[in-house]
């Protein structure tokens, strides 16, 4: 007998569309979103912030807040209407795992408490026997010690272990989907690699079907048979996703790709960005919303657009054939110029130190059978050197010291101990205005760089006359120098930070720096809170900034692929210290520093896809154990070599020029490593 | 930015108040303190809006007389803890080490006693009057005002804009002058404007215990303790102050919501003590 | 824990010592001697001459301070003044009346503020949210001194339902004396305070409705009952404690002013009659008691906070 049903897929969602009512009127989310995932099947669904991705996952499981309207012409799963049957259907058959682990569980209850909750409500099992299987589910979710995992609470485990928990929930009945909303973003990549090889081990031994929303292409090839993108609320293209990132139909997959920094590339010439930013969700849009930002668009392109299905893809584009030769245009660098192979050394910093303590004097207090709180080491003897006009990229994961070194070096905070030379000459603690006026900060986030009851101008002019350079109508011309260099309009000088994107808002962040001409920029996390769209034209522009300008940067991220865009050189830390340094394009070939293997390997990239890379995994994380003597990787590397990785400082193995790994491999060894990139 | 209808009209109410009491003393239809011992506790009339006290005195002209005491002390007193507080608050957010430790340890001191206890302590030795119970008031508020005032200062200190001054080598009177303050007021603001009705209360309380402006002053709080032997005879002794000064505190605390609602709405339905 | 507790014990020994000092400075060093204080300014020398040698005025400050200070620790708070009895047994009389005052107004405020805001917070939009809003934005507002005068006018002066003033022991009066003569103070110290916490717990509680906690145990499934009672509630009450810590201050406050309205014989009313009177060694002794309780209560309900709060129960890592 054959089941009807069988061929059917397990989701089938047909036009949904999605309003929000707000102040400013309704905000069309979602228009005529479908979706089909067949069961065992796994889709992902991609988009930029502000592309309603997240949303899809609320509508189906009917957990949207006041104020939202959803209408759609079927929902279906296995055949059930979603729209009566999602409150049956949740933590039952479809289990949802949410973005960030730390906000998603509850503080006030054990994690084995609430993995237990979904089956002593739906399986009736009594809590005992629902804890067992708890403890059961997080072992089986490769948490070790699971028993005593799960009488903790959240606020004890590291982030990578509470996603685990949260998995584990969401799988404890069971479910036949599971809906994954950014399930990665909030980890660190080595943490990320363990939760997409537990999710990719998930599928291929209990048969559940995914979706996978997220921003990152990477993972989402890694993980997915089937891709949707979503631009402002409309699905633009549909396919195979192998077929799909291979050959991008749509203009804005086609611009997403060639925006993305990858590391399997290294330092390529230019990025590709995508100009403007998302259209306004408050007024209906007729013909392609896209068309304002395309780099194809005709007049035409304002006509309604169907998404135009053949051969298992799907394109909302009328000119996707017509295009297809054409390569998504890349913006001309400004100046090209020419590099020396050695640059003069600008700064170098030795030993630089800094501990972090408890300032209160009560905690500082030692009481009887208690320890007083011991300091951490947040950069523990670290040496760089940065030549002129050169980009040191410095990676690591969160926690690792890195922003903190890139203080050091500014002097904004107090070093313990180090010295620092720019320029030869001896920079002490409280700098000269000099120094200031040469070494500049560009930061994070967009919104907390800018004062905001500060115009534009107010903010550009200041560094002017702070350091005695203009003033009057010449800074004035100086403040529109700087606009133009960032690619700004004039009319910007009078603009508030509450006027301006992401984009715009760091841009200016990066002239304010650049104001008082400075030769050395630390730029830390520069583009990490910005859209890959975006984040492309930051980069390119700063590359163009270096080139114009010879300015250095210390260009610190925790994305790697940012970095090897960019940098120069690279230099990798891990809990205080740098554990291997050379030049970009070395790094990412054999010899590595374990660590760096295991980065490289962790960093889901693009294309690789049913590849073989090879696959070296961390366990635990950066946190997960002391250790003040020996390799301060020693308690998770892969290769690790016994008691002398834990006893024994490393020793710095030198390769090639400026190359150098702090290890206890040998040089040979170190040298006889797979690569961790798979090649193209 | 919308300005809700609610806001408006505590401000009109808080306005008209405010301009009733700083022209009082000269629109009063009778002399507040002329006794007249035949027109004793008259019920309220054309003549006598809200009747007359057991002296004869008309209670309309007192209330009028007396409005200025409780604004002086709701704003006066703000303003004194303001004066002190934000500045140890800034101080304390600025220098840390010794002196955040020895400002906020002494704040935590000052916030373990009972408020209305640190009011009476006070002007249990000295004589009372308005002053008096206005610093008193106003001392009670400094620790709460200090706490604030560097939390918010702390919370800017970590933005990167103020790191961006610093990596200019920009001086600590800057980065306080133009990038701290000009984004400390609104909260401030807010905390001030909730203040205003703790201070008011508290203050004519102090009246009521008979700890603040004496006899034959018309302070509200002072004229309500008065009307007590007369409370079922001549109710509207005391219903008319007391009701002024409802009217007085709910307008002022529309106003300080309004204001919390409008310029920090992270702080929308915080409890405030 | 064991450190939290540890440190906030000392720091409240610290404060109850520093306000020792805070109250005898400011009666001992503001300008007038107490002697002047209390018998007024037209004392003839020689009677505040014997006053002094009779409290120990005469004696270096720093001597008068230890004697004060360790016959606090002893229980001996001095002679009363004005009704030359030990100071201790009236202030702890006094103190026992209030207690049942404070106690019942807590209780009260506990268990119907809370239910309020949860109320509001599971209702938002309804009319019946909107009038407790409303209602919250008066009582807010109103001074209890004001309630004392409605309510003694309403059910004590034209009702005639309830007295106006007084208290009668259970002893005397039986159970519905004694609960007769504790409505109307209860009632008009209750009203503010309950505005008052509903109004956190309200918002705390739709913190925590709002969290993404709450949002993963609606997809789990959870029916709204138990995603509320058990996910919501608990998180939305943890800053209510921290409030009602607060509202313990105010409390006091308001039993010093309600006391003082009803002639109710308690620590409030006793506080302002020594005040009055300035009878010193009474005065110091109540504000001394009144710390002391006030920091008690700031403990206990920091101690509250932490056994609920598994942030701060629980420390280290797991795994």
């Amino acid at each position: 007998m054959v089941d009807p049903m069988a061929d059917a897929p397990l989701l089938d969602i047909k036009r949904m569309s999605l309003t929000y009512a707000t102040q400013r009127g309704p905000v069309h989310a979602l228009q005529d979103v479908s979706l089909a995932i067949p069961r065992g099947g796994a889709m992902g669904l991609v988009g930029e912030s502000g592309s309603g991705k997240s949303s899809v996952v609320l509508a189906m499981l009917g957990l949207l807040g006041q104020g939202a309207e959803t209408v759609c012409d079927s929902a279906l799963f296995d055949g059930l209407d979603l729209r009566a049957a999602a409150e049956t259907l949740r933590g039952r058959r479809i289990g949802v795992v949410f973005q960030d682990p730390a906000a998603a569980l509850n503080p006030a209850l054990t994690i084995g408490f609430q993995v237990a909750e979904p089956l002593v409500q739906h399986r009736g099992l009594s809590r005992e026997a629902a804890f067992a299987r708890a403890v059961e589910l997080l072992g089986e979710m490769g948490i070790a010690r699971a028993a005593q995992v799960a009488r903790a609470y959240p606020h004890q485990l590291s982030g990578g272990m509470k996603q685990r928990a949260v998995i584990a929930t969401a799988l404890a009945c069971e479910p036949e989907l599971l809906l994954l909303d950014e399930p990665t973003t909030a980890l660190d990549v080595t943490v990320e690699a363990q939760i997409l090889d537990l999710l990719e081990e998930l599928r291929r031994e209990r048969g559940v079907s995914m979706l996978l929303v997220s921003h990152n292409l990477g993972i989402v090839d890694r993980l997915c048979d089937e891709l949707t993108v979503l631009y402002a609320g409309r699905v633009v293209e549909q396919g195979a996703c192998t077929e799909l990132l291979g050959d991008p139909r749509h203009p804005y997959t086609r611009g997403l790709l060639a925006a993305l920094p990858r590391v399997d590339r290294g330092k390529m010439g230019r990025l590709a960005p995508i100009p403007g930013g998302l259209p306004d969700l408050t007024r209906p849009i007729e013909g392609c919303n896209f068309e304002p930002r395309c780099a194809f668009a005709v007049a035409a392109c304002a006509l309604p657009q169907a998404l135009r299905a053949a051969d298992g893809r799907a394109v909302r584009c009328h000119r996707a054939e017509e295009i297809a030769g054409q390569p998504w245009p890349i913006p001309e660098a400004a100046a090209d110029a020419v590099r020396p192979e050695k640059p003069l050394t600008l700064l170098r910093a030795e030993g630089l130190t800094r501990s972090f303590g408890h300032s209160s004097l009560l905690s500082r207090l030692s009481l009887k059978g208690l320890k007083p709180a011991t300091d951490f080491k947040a950069v523990d003897g670290v040496s760089l050197t940065i030549g002129r006009g050169e980009v040191l990229g410095l990676v690591g994961e969160s926690g690792c010291g890195k922003s903190t070194l890139g203080r050091l070096v500014l002097r904004l905070l107090r070093a313990d101990s180090g010295t620092l030379h720019f320029e030869g000459k001896e920079i002490a603690d409280e700098p000269p205005t000099a120094y200031r006026r040469r070494a500049q900060i560009v930061f994070q986030n967009p919104d907390s760089s800018l004062n905001p009851r500060q115009t534009v101008d107010e903010a550009l002019r200041r560094p002017l006359i702070r350091f005695g350079l203009a003033s009057g109508a010449e800074a004035t011309k100086e403040v529109e120098r700087l606009l133009d260099l960032v690619r700004l309009p004039p009319s910007y000088r009078q603009r508030y930070p509450h006027q301006m994107s992401g984009g715009e808002k760091q841009r200016i962040g990066i002239a304010r720096a650049l104001a008082s001409r400075p030769d050395f920029l630390v730029c830390d996390e520069a583009v990490s809170a910005l859209d890959v769209s975006v984040q492309a034209a930051v980069l390119n522009l700063l590359t163009d900034l270096r080139d114009e300008l010879d300015v250095a940067y210390l260009f610190i991220s925790h994305d790697i692929g940012v970095v090897a865009h960019i940098a120069d050189r690279i230099a990798v830390m891990y809990r205080g210290a740098i554990v291997e340094e050379g030049p970009a394009r070395e790094m990412l070939m054999p010899p590595y520093h374990p660590y760096t293997e295991a980065l490289l390997s962790a960093v889901p990239v693009v294309g690789a896809h049913g590849r073989a890379a090879s696959r070296i995994r961390l366990t635990g994380d950066v946190s997960s154990a002391p250790g003040t003597i020996g390799c301060r990787f020693a308690h998770r590397c892969p290769r690790h070599l016994g008691a002398t990785c834990d006893t024994v400082e490393p020793p710095v193995r030198k390769f090639g020029e400026g190359h150098r790994i702090a290890c206890h491999l040998t040089p040979d060894e170190l040298k006889a490593m797979p690569p961790a990139l798979a090649a193209e | 930015m919308r300005i809700p209808r609610t806001l408006i009209v505590g401000g009109l109410v808080v306005g008209a108040i405010c301009l009733l009491a700083a022209i009082g003393p000269w629109i009063v239809p009778f002399e507040p303190d002329a006794f007249s011992v035949r027109e004793r506790l008259l019920p309220p009339s054309a003549e006598h809006w809200f009747g007359t006290d057991e002296f004869g005195r008309d209670v309309f002209s007192r209330v009028l007389a007396g409005a200025h005491h409780s604004l002086l002390m709701g704003f006066g007193a703000t303003a004194l803890s303001l004066a002190i507080g934000v500045p140890l608050g800034m101080i304390a957010a600025f220098r840390r080490g010794w002196t955040e430790e020895v400002i906020m340890r002494g704040v935590d001191l000052m916030i373990s006693i009972p408020p209305v206890l640190l009011g009476l302590l006070i002007l249990a030795v000295t004589d009372p009057g308005l002053m008096k119970t206005m610093i008193a008031v106003g001392l009670v508020y400094v620790p709460i005002m200090t706490r604030v005032s560097r939390a918010v200062a702390l919370g800017l200190l970590a933005e990167d804009f103020v790191e961006a001054a610093r990596a200019r080598g920009e001086g600590a009177f800057h980065i306080l002058a133009r990038e701290i303050l000009p984004n400390a007021w609104p909260p401030l603001i807010v905390e001030t404007a909730l203040r205003i009705t703790f201070a008011i209360l508290l203050g004519s309380a102090l009246s009521f215990l008979g700890l603040g402006p004496q006899p034959p002053d018309s302070e509200w709080g002072l004229m309500i303790a008065e009307s007590r032997p007369f409370i079922s005879e001549a109710p509207w002794i005391g219903l008319a102050p007391g009701l002024c000064l409802c009217l007085l505190l709910i307008s002022v605390n529309i106003v300080g919501e309004g204001l919390r609602d409008l310029l920090d709405p992270r702080l929308r339905g915080r409890g405030h003590g | 824990m064991a450190g939290f507790l540890a440190r906030r014990f000392l720091s409240v020994l610290f404060v109850l010592w520093a306000m020792t000092v805070l109250v005898f400075a400011i009666v001992h060093i503001l300008p007038g001697s107490v002697a002047h204080m209390i018998l007024g300014e037209f004392a003839t020398d020689a009677a505040i001459v014997e006053l002094e040698e009779r409290l120990g005025l005469n004696q270096p400050l720093y001597l008068q301070y230890w004697h004060w200070f360790t016959g606090l620790l002893r229980g001996d708070f001095g002679q009363s003044l004005t009704m030359e009895r030990p100071a201790a047994p009236l202030i702890l009389e006094a103190l026992g009346k209030s207690a049942i005052l404070a106690g019942i107004s807590i209780v009260l405020v506990a268990i119907v503020g809370i239910s309020l805001g949860i109320h509001s917070a599971t209702h938002v939009g309804t009319w019946s949210d909107r009038g407790l809003t409303l209602m919250q934005y008066f009582f807010i507002a109103v001074p209890e001194f004001f309630w004392c005068i409605l309510v003694i006018l309403f059910f004590a002066a034209w009702l005639g339902w309830l007295p106006a003033t007084g208290y009668s022991p259970i002893s005397e009066a039986g159970i519905l004396g004694w609960a007769r003569h504790l409505i109307l103070p209860v009632s008009t110290l209750v009203l503010g305070l309950i505005a008052h916490i509903s109004r956190l717990v309200r918002s705390s509680m739709l913190e925590a409705i709002e969290s993404r906690y709450v949002l993963a145990a609606r997809a789990k499934g959870l029916p709204e009952r138990i995603v509320l009672r058990r996910h919501a509630l608990p998180n939305a009450l943890l800053p209510a404690i921290t409030i009602l810590a607060v509202d313990i201050g105010i409390l006091i406050g308001g039993i010093v002013v309600v006391e003082s309205v009803f002639a109710y014989p308690g620590l409030g009313r006793m506080l302002i009659y020594a005040i009055d009177n300035q009878d010193v060694p009474l005065m110091m002794g109540g504000m001394i008691v009144i710390t002391t309780i006030y920091a008690l209560a700031n403990l206990a309900a920091d101690i509250l906070y932490a056994v609920l709060n598994p942030r701060i129960r629980v420390s280290g890592t797991a795994g």
